[in-house]
């Protein structure tokens, strides 16, 4: 291909952001119509990307190569394979998804949307870059409009929520810049692409390896948030716009998974299988606990929030099983299992914010106590959140349910007490989203909520693709299982080296 | 006998910098009150005139003056690094002086001769040129910082900086005395010659020597533990010249020191190591752990100023070429934002007398998008986040230490950089994220002050992005004569 | 080594002998007068030795000293200068030319200023 697929999705929000900068304040139509529409190319292009995808070769593609600091062997190179092609989809997505959904922001607009397209480049550049220093750059970029965002146009605590997410991820992303260096002065000649690093990956002492795993870890794992590091994530989730708090679910948190899956895995193999168990015990750890904490809450945006601690172990525990059976076929179940669960948790999780969002928008309250019956008021709002509660709670026909499906038969595989624990918290998230299910739309219908419209034609349309690639998911998973398939095994047979 | 060899173009920009004070000197005493500030203009123009003089020497490699003035790639880049940062703070002062009514011909004047004792500082290949330099640099400086004459806090400022200075010069004088008596010559090159050794302990005395120069150079540097006149001297002294202070010095200082420390002693740098190891951790954390609680901005970047110098004597503790080079990039960068922080300061202060209280910044990303922008991006680069000049800058300095090894030194100082964010994002908070009822105070329009606002802001991005580009990176120590 | 330093011995020796002998003469020899209130004070010539420490000088008197000093300085670097100027010969005039040039440039701006206007 000629064009530069990759740089145009990554750059054009970027161009975006600039056109804004020229706009006046005042001018607020314009400018969402504007920013919509520059998030909204990179989602086409990320068509154009699904149609031209080989999915039969994990072989890198789209690739995108310039000097960019010689002295430093940094190049600007880019480049898609079947871990990231799914993450820049879904970025693009949720993006112009959450960009639409922001219409309703009036304060401060045109700062809001710079900031979203700003904050659409870092991602876009973290699931594109092959070269770690460039991966480090975009890691970065995208913190400081997130900052910006959470701080801004956040909730009560916004301040104190912008500047732990910010202080807990750079903590994270400063070690990793450690790590980075480590590899940077193991090699000969040095290099920061991380293509050569792969390559080189067994040639890493051991020593070495255990300790860039665990610096890596940590920027990773606060990512994630994996539990011992996950504290901010209620913060910010909750703090968050709910145009943000979409992004952080269903975007910001996969790029810790893919962090691992891109980078730890097959460049440190040593390490990644030295510290397999652990990853596995951390994510049964995230998937009860993050239940448990679940169940406690009486916010509903804090009840999401933490249902995507506990969604996110099921990535951990999926990705901690990798072997290549007697056959020589590397097994991949409990690695698409982790893929699947980071695309379709991006949907629903999403959604579910979303949703949030707009109830919050008309009832000023997240009380899941101060419901009640509403089914009877707005039915359509009530099935989509239903719907999404299904979703996310792992029925058979909907996304949620293959990835988990595909995690517990991984784990099965070599973990089978810990996938056994970690069944329960099925169990557990089933138990809390129809509780709120039922406290919310069941039951008697509370009259104080007697005004209350139903969701309008914009939140739909903001909304419906998400319940439709769920759905399509759910029913008919081998496209993307499909797509990611080649990648996956690729990287399984590299960490077993 | 003949005239002796002395490169007079190697030597062109001091002469020229020393002629431009001297002849500012001279418009202050002939032009009428009302005039003076054509001398702001003349200093701008003289420091071009100048840069194009280092530029045109760039690649000479000679020393003069008997071999005690060495004009090479290190000294004109530092040359060039001061002669930026001397630019934007005649930009930056141009309307501070008129605001604040204070004699233009003797501030600007003063800030050349300050700006030539760096230069002096950056070619010195000898103890007793670097003491020279240092006290034209020093001298100028102390005055500088009491130019608010009717300001008692201006007047601490300069009385403190002096006592506290000259302490410091007598340090130095006593070490240049030690390492005189050693070795019997001041020539930086030959000092760690074992055949210059005129004393059966001559060894010993060099290190006492060194560990006095040391000394004063911390002070000047503004390390722990002799960096207690920091915060009283920045908060008091006129703004403008706390922006020259802590940038100018503070590079003049790492001049000296790596000539010193790493080229003469270069060869005990196993020894000198833990030493600068210790300082440089103490410095980070002193700095950036008093930080956190300033509620004055002038102070808040003393601290951080403190914690900088910290980060650069990683440098020292590595002790490598490529260590020295980081550096030195790590100062042309600091240079810039820093200076771009103090110029927002100073379009946020305006006409208001000693409230630099970060609260003074409430809501200012609302009224002036384009003040508040430019204030986060010094700020973050500050903190060093990419793609920011100080991220590279930290990024290089952190990649010459690691490769010497200096791994728990690096997490040491990217903690200290995580602490950091936390009160550079402070300004941040007040300026973007709390709502205020009152009005921001209505702010003055200097095109010159702009001017250098948009040179900081473009240096700070484009030095993050393309650091190679700008800057390069094999800079030798002392190329001739070792 | 140390007997470089026998003259300095001396002189020590030589000041000490000098003063502490004037010293003890002038007792031996000296009218002794016991009662006399001018003998009390420190100062026999008649300066009030109690006063006012507030006293205050015009800052004039400080600028002209320190004035003073830096030209004084300046004659004390054209002492040495002095002794090698026939080693020195052309090369040696024109820097002084020039040193001396840099400090009549702050000559002329401490009189056009009017740091020696006394009123």
């Amino acid at each position: 291909m000629d064009i530069p697929l990759l740089s145009l999705m990554i750059f054009t929000p970027l161009a975006g952001m600039v056109f804004l900068m020229f706009l006046k304040q005042e001018q607020v139509k314009i400018i969402r119509y504007s920013s919509a529409a520059f998030s909204f190319i990179p989602l086409v292009l990320s068509f154009l990307m699904l149609g031209e995808y080989d999915w039969t070769t994990s072989q890198l593609q789209f690739v995108e190569k310039a000097i960019w600091i010689p002295s430093l062997s940094v190049n600007y190179s880019l480049g898609a394979d079947g871990l990231s092609v799914p993450m820049l989809f879904l970025t693009a997505l949720l993006s112009f998804i959450s960009i639409v959904a922001s219409f309703g922001i009036s304060h401060r607009v045109k700062e809001y949307f710079a900031f979203f397209l700003l904050l659409e480049v870092g991602m876009m550049g973290v699931f594109a870059a092959l070269d770690f220093f460039l991966f480090y750059v975009f890691w970065e970029v995208m913190l400081v409009p997130m900052y910006f965002l959470i701080g801004i146009w956040g909730g009560p605590r916004k301040i104190y929520a912008a500047i732990k997410f910010f202080l807990y991820t750079l903590f994270g992303s400063i070690f990793m810049l450690v790590g980075i260096l480590l590899l940077y002065f193991n090699t000969e000649p040095h290099t920061l692409d991380i293509m050569e690093l792969i390559k080189m990956g067994p040639a890493f002492g051991k020593d070495l390896q255990i300790m860039v795993w665990a610096f890596f870890f940590i920027a990773f794992a606060i990512k994630v948030p994996v539990f011992p590091f996950h504290t901010w994530l209620p913060d910010a989730h909750v703090e968050a716009p709910t145009a943000v708090s979409v992004i952080l679910a269903g975007v910001l948190l996969k790029m810790g998974t893919y962090g691992i899956l891109r980078i730890s895995f097959p460049m440190l193999p040593f390490g990644t299988n030295y510290f397999s168990l652990l990853l596995a015990v951390l994510g049964v750890i995230g998937i009860i606990y993050g239940a448990l904490v679940s169940m406690a809450q009486k916010d509903l945006k804090k009840l999401v929030a933490y249902s995507s601690v506990s969604h996110m172990g099921y990535c951990l525990l999926g990705m901690s099983v990798f072997f290549v059976g007697a056959d020589g076929k590397a097994f991949i179940t409990g690695l698409s299992g982790c893929v699947f669960q980071m695309f379709s948790h991006g949907l629903i999780t999403g959604a579910l914010f979303l949703l949030v969002g707009v109830l919050y928008d008309r009832a000023h309250t997240r009380e899941i106590e101060a419901f009640g019956g509403l089914w009877t008021k707005i039915p359509v709002y009530g099935s989509l959140m239903t719907f999404f509660a299904m979703a996310s709670l792992g029925l058979p026909g909907l996304s949620g349910f293959i990835s988990e499906f595909l995690v517990f038969v991984g784990g099965f595989a070599r973990y089978p007490v810990l996938t056994g624990i970690a069944v329960i918290g099925v169990v557990l998230t089933a138990g809390y989203m129809l509780r709120m299910v039922q406290k919310m739309f069941l039951g008697q219908f509370n009259v104080r909520w007697e005004g209350l419209t139903e969701i309008n034609a914009r939140e739909i349309f903001t909304i419906a693709p998400l319940a439709i690639l769920t759905l399509a998911v759910g029913i008919y998973p081998k496209p993307l299982a499909n797509l990611m398939a080649a990648t996956l095994e690729n990287i399984v047979t590299l960490v077993n080296r | 006998m003949e005239f002796p060899q002395i490169d007079y173009v190697a030597i062109l920009p001091e002469i020229i910098i020393c002629g431009l004070a001297l002849l500012i000197m001279l418009f202050a005493a002939f032009l009428p009150r009302d005039r003076r500030w054509i001398t702001g203009h003349i200093a701008w123009f003289g420091i071009i005139v100048a840069s194009f003089a280092v530029w045109m020497n760039w690649g000479t490699d000679t020393r003069t003056f008997a071999g005690m003035y060495s004009i090479d790639l290190f000294s004109s880049v530092l040359k060039l690094i001061f002669l930026l940062g001397s630019l934007l703070v005649v930009f930056m002062s141009e309307n501070y002086i008129r605001l604040h009514k204070l004699e233009a011909g003797e501030y600007y004047a003063l800030i050349i001769f300050s700006l030539f004792g760096m230069m002096m500082m950056a070619s010195a290949a000898d103890l007793v040129v670097f003491f020279v330099g240092l006290e034209i640099m020093s001298v100028a400086l102390y005055v500088l910082a009491g130019f608010r004459r009717s300001d008692p806090k201006s007047n601490e400022s300069s009385l403190k900086y002096f006592l506290l200075g000259a302490f410091a010069t007598g340090f130095i004088v006593l070490g240049i005395a030690f390492v005189f008596g050693a070795v019997g010559t001041t020539s930086i090159a030959q000092m760690f010659d074992p055949q210059q050794y005129t004393l059966a302990n001559s060894f010993f005395y060099l290190m006492v020597g060194g560990g006095l120069l040391l000394i004063g150079l911390a002070f000047k540097l503004a390390s722990f533990p002799f960096h207690m006149w920091v915060p009283d001297v920045y908060e008091g002294a006129p703004t403008a010249v706390t922006a020259f202070m802590s940038s100018g010095p503070k590079a003049a200082a790492i001049a000296v020191l790596a000539r010193v420390f790493v080229v003469a002693f270069g060869q005990h740098i196993t020894q000198l190591s833990p030493m600068f190891w210790s300082l440089s951790v103490l410095t980070m954390f002193t700095g950036n752990l008093i930080a956190i609680s300033q509620t004055n901005i002038k102070r808040m970047l003393a601290y951080s100023s403190i914690a900088h110098a910290g980060y650069m004597l990683i440098a020292f503790a590595t002790g490598t070429a490529e260590a020295v080079n980081s550096v030195v990039f790590y100062l042309l960068t600091y240079t810039v934002m820093n200076l771009g922080a103090f110029m927002v300061l100073l379009v946020v202060e305006g006409k208001e007398d000693g409230d630099n209280e970060i609260t003074s910044f409430t809501g200012l990303g609302r009224r002036h998008p384009f003040l508040g922008a430019a204030m986060t991006l010094f700020l973050i680069s500050l903190a060093g986040i990419p793609p920011t000049a100080g991220f590279a800058g930290k990024f290089f300095l952190f990649k010459a230490a690691v490769a010497k090894g200096q791994i728990p030194l690096v997490v040491i100082a990217v903690i200290n950089s995580l602490i950091s964010v936390y009160y550079y994002l402070r300004v941040v908070v007040v300026m973007f994220m709390i709502d205020t009822q009152t009005e921001f105070r209505p702010v003055s329009y200097p095109a010159f002050l702009y001017v250098a606002l948009v040179v900081a802001v473009l240096g700070t991005i484009v030095l993050g992005v393309f650091p190679t580009s700008f800057f390069p990176f094999d800079i030798p120590l002392l190329a001739s004569g070792r | 080594m140390l007997e470089t330093y026998l003259p300095i011995f001396l002189l020590l020796c030589v000041s000490t002998a000098a003063g502490g002998g004037l010293y003890l003469l002038s007792k031996f020899l000296g009218r002794k007068t016991t009662d006399s209130q001018y003998m009390d004070t420190p100062y026999e010539c008649g300066i009030e030795p109690v006063g006012t420490t507030k006293e205050r000088f015009p800052i004039k008197f400080y600028l002209i000293a320190i004035l003073f000093i830096v030209f004084d300085i300046e004659v004390v670097f054209m002492y040495p200068w002095a002794v090698v100027y026939r080693k020195l010969a052309l090369f040696g005039f024109i820097e002084m030319l020039v040193f001396i040039g840099i400090l009549v440039v702050g000559y002329i701006y401490i009189l056009k200023r009017g740091a020696l206007k006394w009123d």
